[in-house]
């Protein structure tokens, strides 16, 4: 139901000014909004505002990624160079164009950098999601838009953190949240357009520190709601790559600004 | 993301465009491959203190300086200047003749070339070896990325974000890095100085 | 005039002779303070590396590396990396760990004073979090934790000098900084002086911690970390070099009378300040503080929260000494409990006394928890047999029924009534899983006798536990015989408590 053909075919709907079965992932719509993020938008305490936009409905699985680099060849793993991404990229696939028994088509594909998630989101005319719509987007669980005032929702979250990822990613597809998202929390880490925008201290115990040099008229950035671990986790998670790196828990899923396709 | 066929795209594009008469592009040198791990291999369409489009590849044959700043920053980005001109007088004046300077601007929706300009003006910048350039949003994200350059933009339009002073060499690696403002960093001048001497 | 000034010469003739030799040990002791102090960070650096680089020996708990043995300070290259993994906690109860060197505590690192210290962290490819480290042991912002932030798959690399000698806590220091340290990211870093420690017999590496699950103490299976017990200060666990039984029965420390012992005890915390114990030994000299001042004859000691101490004793009689947090329900009822095993021939002058009754230490002391484990098993497969139950529940009994009701059944004339060939057990065996769950108190006859005490609920127990227990006794010292199946246990438990008895 949700798999779709081959994104060169769509492209070529696209071209042809074809409607609703353009693309070839399943977006939902969110509405957007002003919220408190645990970043504050003018660096002290400020809400967050975020305009309408568009999400994948579940993370870029390993079948989507090997059509892409099918399409694509200079982004498969012997190709890409390493400004772009790191020696491990892809390492979990048994081949350059092939995932193997290791790495199944509905798992969200793992081992990708910064710029392969934004290249492959360019192609279907998508982007990375903004940390703070991806925040927007998390805060939801299957009833309610905001739920991280919920100690269950976060020590859900806090128990994923805690297992070991010595089994297997598990496909993707799990509980929609009330815009329709999955696996938003409890599959992967995911890559965000301004994964680099994260100006928290290496050593996180240094909020509020007031080296304004540090950053420009800021020290590290005073991270709001402290209770409120499981979003800050991810925060730390995402502050502490670069650009080309890749693990084997971070994974990544597109947006699109509006709520309406523009014409191609 | 650019390939190198989409870099000799660019420049039979260029090549045309040349020949209709409109604004050229710079086109890149196609002379060797670029090494994998080279800042060039990101195409990243910018625009100068003079209007002149430019891509970041052209500046491939020399070493540069790069760095990211935005003009109406008023607490670390005039340093930043105060460092690289310091940097460059901390080096032999036939040397810095062989050094390349570019700052590119965060703030792709205020910076256009007249801000820039104001800029070079006002501190002396030894244009055109020093460019200050703007480019779209996406772009100045790809650029920090490849970088190691981080920015936010807050709610205010002021930007908070790291300084670094990132040295390349003639096929854009990174060979050094210096995160000092307000000094000058004396193992940074002493990489630059080596590049610059051709060892 | 003439008085005053007689009794002023008398008075500082006087004095001169007193004060003169008073002062003399004033001002030997001043010299010998003046003499020890080592002046801190300011007087530690011996100036630059010489030699070829080292590459240091780290150990895994509870071994210590040897000692430096080095006059000179020199360049030495540490790599540790950080390692998530699931690992037994207690019996039958696992927990993901977030270690160093994949151990809890994390390797034990030892330089000298004045050591330029190149330190590698690297993050294991199948660690889902960054990490970083803060060395007490560290001057420098965050102690090294802002130059070692290190992505999953990837290595950090700072360099510090140790300037001061010490013994000094080491730990991750990503937020939430108390969920990593939680989860067993601390170690001991040594930094001997340099002139070196004196020579012992044995050095062993301890450090205390506090682990907070979403279950109860020994509810078995995987067990998250829980956030809210954690801010709360109510820890599941207190437990020595991270798990229930790291050191005990086979894997007791050990040594031989006549030897001296040197223990580094670290406390990682992240809550718990320890009051560190050595049941049957007084400590002949104490580091307090891991600090270079010296306190002798100690008994108890405290270990600050992300704080350490070093002890030093010599053993005379052999025996079992116990390790304790003295905050003594956590040694009894949280696992804060290690045994140093001392073997050689009995003095009966220094202790004529037997062996510490195996009831004190109840089921920590020998390895055999392996009846418990075993019918664990047995049962997880659906082929629990009521032998399995009495062997387990044997080993269980002892230690926490054995001290009231004896191991032998028989419990206190007038105090705590008998198990053995019980009248109240034979008219109905069911009613003992309720008196485990919920307790009891008021009067009672058991056997034609009566009892007026109150028995505490058993909260700690499981259903399992409950079940092998009763089995056990219903099999024992003429009781009538049968089971009790966890099922039994459940359907008790299901049911709300019994009112008030009759006493009240």
């Amino acid at each position: 139901m949700r798999r779709a053909p081959a994104l060169s075919m769509c492209l070529a709907c696209a071209v042809l000014g074809a409607a609703s079965t353009v693309y070839a992932a399943d977006y939902v719509s969110l509405a957007g909004g002003t919220f408190t993020s645990v970043l504050p938008a003018d660096g002290k305490a400020g809400d967050a505002t975020v305009a309408p936009f568009r999400l994948r409905a579940t993370p870029v699985t390993n079948a989507e990624f090997l059509a892409f680099v099918r399409a694509h060849p200079q982004w498969r793993r012997d190709h890409s160079p390493a400004v772009f991404a790191e020696s491990r990229y892809l390492s979990s696939w048994s081949a350059p164009d092939a995932p193997g028994p290791a790495a199944s088509s509905e798992q969200p594909v793992t081992w990708v950098s910064w710029f392969a998630a934004q290249a492959f989101c360019e192609n279907e005319r998508a982007r990375l999601p903004t940390w703070y719509e991806w925040e927007f987007a998390a805060a939801a669980d299957a009833t309610r838009t905001d739920a991280r005032e919920d100690p269950a929702w976060r020590e859900r979250i806090l128990a994923w953190y805690a297992r070991p990822s010595t089994t297997a990613l598990a496909s993707v597809g799990g509980e929609a949240n009330v815009y329709g998202a999955r696996d938003l929390h409890g599959l992967v880490w995911e890559w965000v357009d301004d994964f680099n925008a994260l100006l928290v201290s290496a050593d996180n115990r240094e909020q509020g520190d007031p080296d304004m040099l540090r950053f420009c008229g800021a020290g590290a950035l005073t991270l709001q709601q402290r209770e409120n671990y499981a979003v800050l986790m991810r925060v730390a998670m995402l502050s502490s790559l670069k650009a080309a790196d890749a693990t084997a828990n971070l994974g990544f899923r597109c947006a699109k600004p509006g709520l309406i396709e523009d014409a191609p | 993301m650019n390939t190198m066929s989409d870099q000799g795209r660019s420049a039979m594009l260029a090549i045309l465009l040349a020949l209709i008469g409109a604004f050229s592009f710079a086109s890149v040198p196609e002379a060797a491959e670029l090494p994998t791990t080279s800042v060039y291999r990101l195409d990243v369409p910018l625009v100068d203190q003079d209007g002149n489009g430019l891509h970041l590849a052209d500046r491939r044959g020399k070493p540069l300086i790069v760095s990211m700043f935005y003009t109406s920053c008023h607490n670390v980005c005039p340093l930043t200047i105060d460092t690289l001109l310091a940097t460059e007088r901390a080096l032999a004046p036939n040397a810095r003749l062989g050094l390349d300077v570019l700052l590119v601007s965060f703030d792709s929706d205020r910076d256009d070339p007249l801000a820039l300009k104001r800029v070079a003006d006002l501190r002396k910048l030894d244009v055109p070896r020093w460019t200050l350039a703007r480019t779209e949003a996406a772009n100045v994200r790809k650029l920090s990325a490849v970088l190691g350059i981080q920015y936010r933009e807050l709610a205010n339009r002021e930007f908070n974000h790291s300084s670094a002073l990132v040295l390349l060499d003639a096929e854009g690696r990174m060979v050094a890095r210096s995160d000092t403002v307000g000094a000058v960093d004396q193992k940074f001048v002493s990489a630059l100085a080596t590049l610059l001497s051709g060892k | 005039m003439k008085r005053l000034m007689l009794s002023c010469v008398m008075a500082a003739a006087l004095a001169a002779a007193g004060c003169g030799s008073r002062s003399a040990d004033v001002d030997a002791a001043g010299a010998a303070t003046a003499a020890a102090e080592t002046g801190g960070s300011a007087k530690g650096d011996f100036g630059p590396p010489q030699g070829e680089p080292i590459h240091a020996v780290l150990t895994s708990p509870p071994h210590v590396p040897p000692p430096v043995g080095r006059d000179h300070p020199a360049k030495v290259i540490v790599e540790l990396t950080v390692i998530e993994k699931e690992m037994p906690i207690s019996e039958g109860v696992s927990y993901t760990f977030w270690t160093f060197g994949g151990t809890v505590p994390g390797s034990f690192i030892r330089v000298r004073q004045g050591d330029t210290v190149e330190f590698h962290l690297r993050n294991d490819p199948t660690s889902k979090m960054p990490h970083n480290i803060d060395l007490h042991g560290v001057t420098g912002p965050g102690g090294g934790a802002a130059s070692s932030f290190t992505a999953p798959g990837h290595e950090s690399q700072f360099t510090f000098k140790a300037l001061n000698e010490g013994l000094y806590v080491y730990h991750c220091a990503t937020a939430p900084v108390g969920m990593h340290v939680g989860n067993g990211m601390y170690g001991l870093i040594l930094i001997e002086p340099h002139g070196g420690l004196a020579k012992v017999d044995h050095e062993y590496y301890v450090m205390q911690g506090d682990f907070y699950t979403t279950g109860k103490y020994r509810e078995k299976g995987l067990q998250p970390f829980d956030m809210e017990k954690a801010i709360d200060e109510k820890p599941t666990y207190v437990l020595f070099n991270g798990a229930e039984g790291a050191l005990t029965g086979d894997k007791a420390l050990a040594a031989k009378t006549g030897e001296t012992i040197r223990l580094f005890v670290g406390n990682g915390g992240p809550n718990l300040v320890s009051s560190f114990h050595v049941i049957g030994e007084i400590f002949d000299r104490v580091r307090y503080e891991g600090g270079t001042r010296e306190q002798e004859n100690v008994q108890t000691t405290l270990i600050p929260a992300g704080g350490a101490v070093m002890v030093e004793f010599h053993t005379e009689v052999p025996g079992s000494y116990v390790l304790v947090d003295h905050s003594i329900f956590r040694a009894f009822n949280k696992g804060a409990l290690a045994i140093l095993k001392v073997d050689g021939t009995e003095n009966k002058s220094i202790y004529s006394g037997k062996e510490v009754d195996s009831v004190y230490l109840g089921d920590r002391a020998e390895p055999n928890l392996k009846p418990v484990a075993v019918a664990t098993k047995a049962a997880a497969a659906g082929a629990l047999t009521v032998e399995d139950q009495v062997e387990a529940g044997q080993v269980l009994f002892t230690g926490t029924c054995s001290v009231c009701h004896q191991a032998n059944g028989e419990g206190l004339p007038g105090v705590f009534p008998p198990l053995a060939k019980s009248d109240l057990i034979a008219a109905d065996a069911k009613r003992a899983v309720g008196i485990l769950l919920h307790g009891l108190s008021g009067k009672i006859t058991v056997n034609d006798k009566e009892y007026n005490s109150v028995m505490p609920p058993m909260t700690q127990l499981n259903d399992d536990e409950v079940a092998n227990i009763l089995t056990y006794v219903l099999n024992s010292w003429g009781n009538p015989g049968g089971r009790i199946t966890v099922d039994d246990v459940a359907k008790v438990r299901a049911q709300p408590a019994p009112a008030a008895t009759a006493a009240h």
